[in-house]
């Protein structure tokens, strides 16, 4: 479980002045449920699953992990408890399997070998050819790396995954598949997921909780297919109605 | 020294030398480049800066004491900070502490010990064997740790993408940083190591030529060079080595995270 209490950021703005870019932020997201956070681009919504990720620290409030504020935590521990798949996962230099391994080097453990069960069911999850193997990351497209980047971060059993828009760059089709890959993942580990996302009809999907983030500031939150179904606030209703502005 | 080839150097030697610098000024000006002015005002500096160091070294050389000989050599690491601080424009977080100590350990370390192991003069402050052989290890340091700074700044900013990713998937800052740190202090040690590999048959080193011409056996000349240029490589090693591995923990917080200006 992942509780955010009263949390605000300071942050540089484009002309090197400070700027608060989270303001007052709450919310609790429950182990075995999806939390998405949807909202305009700009709102705070990376942000905000970096300061989880401890990326960044908060200018004011706490967060908590397991119950235990991340402040009194070891980074490194955090970071191992609490996965982060970022818009464009980055690749390593070398193989899909190097990428897949490259968690465990870091943890001085050994890397699960090509033929591994973990290997294969985070293919599988994140629904990748085992032949995508042996292939340099880099030389994949970006629906492909963004999957490798959802598999690279599931191999280490995180109790946490955060997602920074998951399905950008991926057809309908995959997009479907994964997200219900995200439900079965969620569940099935009983795994807190926070989402951020553009994608309205993956929220639709896959969320259980959901909130609006604009400027910084939470406007609305609730169970997700509430929240979408009886917008109350006017922003709210704008942004879901604005299929335009949700393109990334 | 063994002084007998020394052929001695009059002031007219030294105009009909300088003439040649004239001869490129000319043809600067002739074919229109531009830089006539600019070269007339280095080599002015050139020739003054070497006739003002000539006469300090020979007040040293007839003083004899130790105060002087390490004032000389903290002028000489405090003027290489100050140009390696005036070549990188976009400076690394406590600049000027981690390329100072990386500069005062590296030059001062090695110099101590080549100084006291491998030449083993006495009194151990001769300036006549200490100022050059440091100006030497400092002036080749200078240009590493200048390479190593720079380079280490540029891999942090170009790789931010990638050391955040690895942070994310619970790497130690000094894991995400590795690439930059192993490109950084390539960069530092390539143009000792290509000078390494030339020296004899594409250049004749500076030092060795010098011995040379002012009378000494050429293979005397050719130990102290190979003697030198072992201790630079060390010194460029330990100088490049230290920036690095002090200067990507600037980059990041106490909580290891990635913090760029």
């Amino acid at each position: 479980m992942v509780t955010v209490d009263s949390v605000s950021f300071l942050g540089r703005s484009a002309d090197g002045g400070v700027v608060k870019l989270l303001d007052g932020i709450s919310f609790a997201a429950k182990a075995g449920e999806i939390t998405a956070i949807i909202g305009p681009s700009g709102g705070g919504k990376s942000t905000l699953i970096r300061l989880i990720n401890r990326l960044a620290d908060p200018s004011e409030g706490r967060i908590e992990v397991g119950g235990t504020d991340i402040a009194t935590m070891d980074p490194l521990q955090l970071r191992r408890m609490v996965a982060l798949v970022p818009q464009k996962p980055f690749m390593f230099e070398g193989t899909v399997l190097d990428n897949l391994q490259m968690p465990f080097r870091y943890r001085h453990e050994t890397p699960p070998a090509a033929q591994s069960g973990e290997v294969a069911e985070v293919l599988a999850l994140a629904r990748l050819d085992r032949e995508l193997l042996e292939r340099d990351g880099r030389s994949l497209s970006l629906g492909q790396q963004q999957r490798v980047g959802v598999a690279r971060a599931l191999i280490t059993k995180p109790q946490v995954l955060l997602l920074d828009e998951p399905t950008s760059a991926l057809d309908r089709r995959t997009s479907d598949g994964l997200a219900a890959t995200l439900r079965e993942i969620c569940h099935g580990r009983n795994l807190t997921m926070i989402m951020v996302t553009h994608d309205l009809r993956l929220t639709e999907k896959v969320a259980d909780y959901c909130f609006y983030l604009e400027a910084g500031r939470i406007l609305e939150q609730g169970r997700a297919a509430e929240l979408l179904a009886h917008p109350a606030s006017m922003e709210l209703k704008r942004f879901l109605a604005e299929p335009a502005d949700q393109e990334v | 020294m063994d002084n007998q080839g020394l052929v001695n150097l009059g002031i007219l030697d030294l105009v009909v030398a300088y003439s040649l610098v004239l001869l490129a000024i000319g043809l600067a000006k002739l074919k229109r480049i531009g830089q006539e002015a600019q070269m007339l005002w280095a080599s002015l500096r050139m020739v003054f800066q070497l006739l003002a160091v000539g006469y300090l070294l020979h007040f040293i050389f007839a003083v004899k004491h130790p105060l002087p000989v390490l004032a000389i050599l903290l002028v000489m690491g405090g003027f290489s900070l100050q140009v390696i601080g005036a070549r990188i424009k976009r400076k690394m977080p406590r600049f000027y502490q981690v390329v100072g100590t990386a500069l005062l350990v590296g030059c001062g370390g090695v110099t101590f010990v080549f100084c006291s192991l491998v030449v083993h003069y006495s009194p151990w402050y001769d300036p006549r064997y200490l100022i050059p052989l440091a100006g030497m290890i400092i002036g080749n340091s200078m240009n590493g740790a200048s390479l190593a700074a720079e380079r280490l700044g540029a891999e942090m900013r170009e790789r931010r993408e990638e050391i955040e990713t690895a942070l994310c998937l619970g790497a130690s800052a000094r894991q995400a940083a590795k690439p930059a740190l192993r490109n950084a202090f390539r960069a530092a040690i390539m143009p000792t190591a290509n000078t390494m590999a030339a020296m004899g048959i594409v250049s004749l080193p500076g030092m060795m030529t010098g011995q040379i011409l002012s009378g000494t056996e050429p293979m005397v000349a050719v130990r102290y060079q190979i003697a030198i240029m072992c201790a630079i490589t060390g010194a460029v090693a330990i100088t490049a080595y230290l920036i690095v591995v002090q200067g990507y923990r600037s980059y990041f917080t106490k909580a290891q995270q990635l913090e760029m200006q």
